[in-house]
């Protein structure tokens, strides 16, 4: 296996195929995520963004193509630097798992939480804790949490692995949008403190123009990448949507941000 | 309390010690991963398991029933990961063939129909010292399994990605559990028998659950419901002469119902509304 090279990207991925039946999901993406930055991967339902991310971390094989994670190949020992926040946990309520066995469990000193006294886990766990508003919750069981607070808890629990490449699967699904803009305004602030490499998958065209550095738009293929501005725009979003979306316009008048809703118009 | 001088009355008591925890143990993630209906399957498969151990010639067929159990539950999991077919379907489809398929076995050999009840209903109180040691050996390689992969099963059940990613062998991991699982349903068909085993392992987390806040409470809760469920009663079945297998269900459902109510009462469980 080819040794990582100190500064190769956080993802590259090359002329990566998969079919999915009879449907060719991935038909040759091509990308190159440098380290550091927060970029955004969008397209329509069914462009593939979901098999992409599972390509990503392993839980599908590529037909065709090459993907390296942090410069190497995806394995589990490439996985151990990657912090991967699911879209939602499906979580029976007969699961009693609270909060804090949840983290505990991401941590090598808190791996015996079944034996450790709380004050011991919480103490160990305070110092990634302190700016994600989690530590109101560490009692609660996993399962009574709300989509707001299990984000955050997600969150935490990625940050716990001490990642260099953070990916989130549409991470404000079954959000109110408050939640949304503090949710993003927290990864905001965890890549530029962290320097680490975010990739958010998210159809919240909204949020990508806000918070992201660069933009990818996926329909089976990269239909076109740039900067939010570039790739915002309603000839780059009908090639990935193949229909016309008028781009988002944000009114900042103080603290209140004002979204006009994006609109769909079928040609 | 004099009964319990009685080697036999012992004898159960051990079985029921050793095994009642541990499917208290199991049944928390049982219940967690909704593989009650799964351990109902392997616990049916037993009787195919029970004909053909007779047709084989043994006494006592627990070999038989372990293999097949296992056969069982591997094709249920392979099934499930080879075909697009819903678990529901799998698990019916392995339940009901695997009753039929015992029954005509059996038919085979009518005289040993007798012996029937025995594992239908349990017969904790018939057990050897052999089948105490067994069920003490079995408790502890379950329990050392479960506390080794606690942390890989807690990830596994809160989601299977992250698992991964994680780097935990889900496939492997999924496989074990099920084996332990299967292990023990097995060989506590002796003490309440295929058509009673299941509560065994579902009743104990679902008592816990109505008292507990998290895992390790749910857990330790499971245990201890596990054993006071079995070993309680055996003590009882003997003095009101009650079948023990029924007489433990009895228990644990008595435990049910009380910490649900005080669970209600406690107004810990919202009621569902029907939607207008």
């Amino acid at each position: 296996m080819a040794e990582p090279i100190p500064d190769s990207p956080a993802v590259e991925i090359r002329n990566a195929r998969v079919r999915l039946g009879e449907t060719e999901v991935l038909r040759g993406v091509s990308l190159r995520i440098p380290r550091g930055k927060m970029v955004a991967l969008i397209g329509p339902n069914g462009s593939g963004k979901t098999t992409l991310l599972r390509c990503l971390l392993g839980l599908q094989r590529l037909d065709a193509g090459e993907i390296r994670l942090l410069g190497e190949e995806v394995n589990p020992k490439s996985l151990k630097r990657v912090g991967y926040v699911p879209q939602r946990l499906q979580l029976e309520p007969a699961f009693t798992l609270s909060v804090r066995e949840f983290l505990a469990l991401r941590r090598p000193d808190t791996r015996h939480w079944f034996w450790q006294r709380r004050k011991t886990i919480d103490a160990c766990l305070h110092g990634t804790l302190s700016d994600l508003d989690v530590e109101s919750v560490l009692d609660r069981p996993l399962a009574s949490l709300s989509g707001g607070q299990l984000q955050r808890v997600l969150i935490a629990h990625s940050l716990l692995g001490q990642p260099d490449l953070l990916l989130l699967d549409e991470p404000t699904a079954g959000v109110d949008t408050p939640g949304e803009h503090s949710f993003y305004e927290l990864i905001s602030s965890i890549h530029q403190r962290l320097g680490i490499t975010v990739v958010l998958v998210s159809h919240d065209l909204a949020m990508v123009f806000r918070h992201a550095s660069w933009v990818f738009a996926l329909n089976g293929v990269i239909c076109c990448q740039g900067h939010p501005e570039e790739v915002l725009n309603a000839d780059s979003l009908k090639a990935a949507y193949g229909i016309h979306v008028t781009p988002y316009h944000h009114h900042h008048s103080g603290t209140d941000v004002r979204e006009e809703p994006i609109r769909f118009h079928k040609r | 309390m004099e009964f319990l001088s009685e080697p036999f009355m012992q004898r159960a008591l051990l079985v029921a010690i050793a095994l009642g925890p541990i499917c208290g143990f199991l049944g928390v993630f049982v219940t967690a991963r909704r593989m009650a209906f799964f351990s109902d399957t392997i616990s049916h498969a037993a009787l195919t398991g029970v004909a053909a151990g007779f047709l084989a010639g043994f006494d006592e067929p627990t070999i038989p029933v372990l293999l097949y159990c296992s056969l069982v539950a591997v094709a249920m999991l392979w099934l499930r990961e080879r075909t697009q077919l819903l678990n529901d379907t799998i698990m019916a489809v392995l339940l009901s063939s695997s009753v039929a398929g015992g029954v005509v076995l059996l038919s085979l050999q009518r005289n040993r129909w007798s012996e029937l009840d025995k594992y239908l209903l349990g017969d904790i109180l018939s057990v050897a010292w052999t089948d105490v040691w067994v069920a003490a050996a079995v408790s502890v390689v379950v329990m050392t399994g479960l506390l080794w992969k606690l942390n890989p099963l807690a990830l596994l059940t809160a989601h299977e990605d992250l698992a991964h990613v994680a780097g935990i062998r889900v496939r492997h991991l999924n496989y074990a559990f099920v084996i332990l699982l299967t292990v023990a349903v097995s060989l506590t068909i002796r003490v309440l028998g295929i058509l009673l085993v299941t509560s065994l392992i579902v009743l104990p987390p679902a008592i816990a659950r109505n008292l507990s806040h998290n895992l390790r409470q749910h857990i330790l809760l499971s245990l201890l419901v596990g054993l006071i469920g079995a070993a309680g009663g055996v003590i009882l079945s003997y003095p009101l002469d009650l079948p023990t297998g029924p007489t433990i269900t009895l228990t644990l459902t008595a435990l049910f119902i009380l910490s649900t109510t005080g669970r209600i009462l406690r107004r810990e469980v919202a009621p569902v509304k029907p939607v207008t």
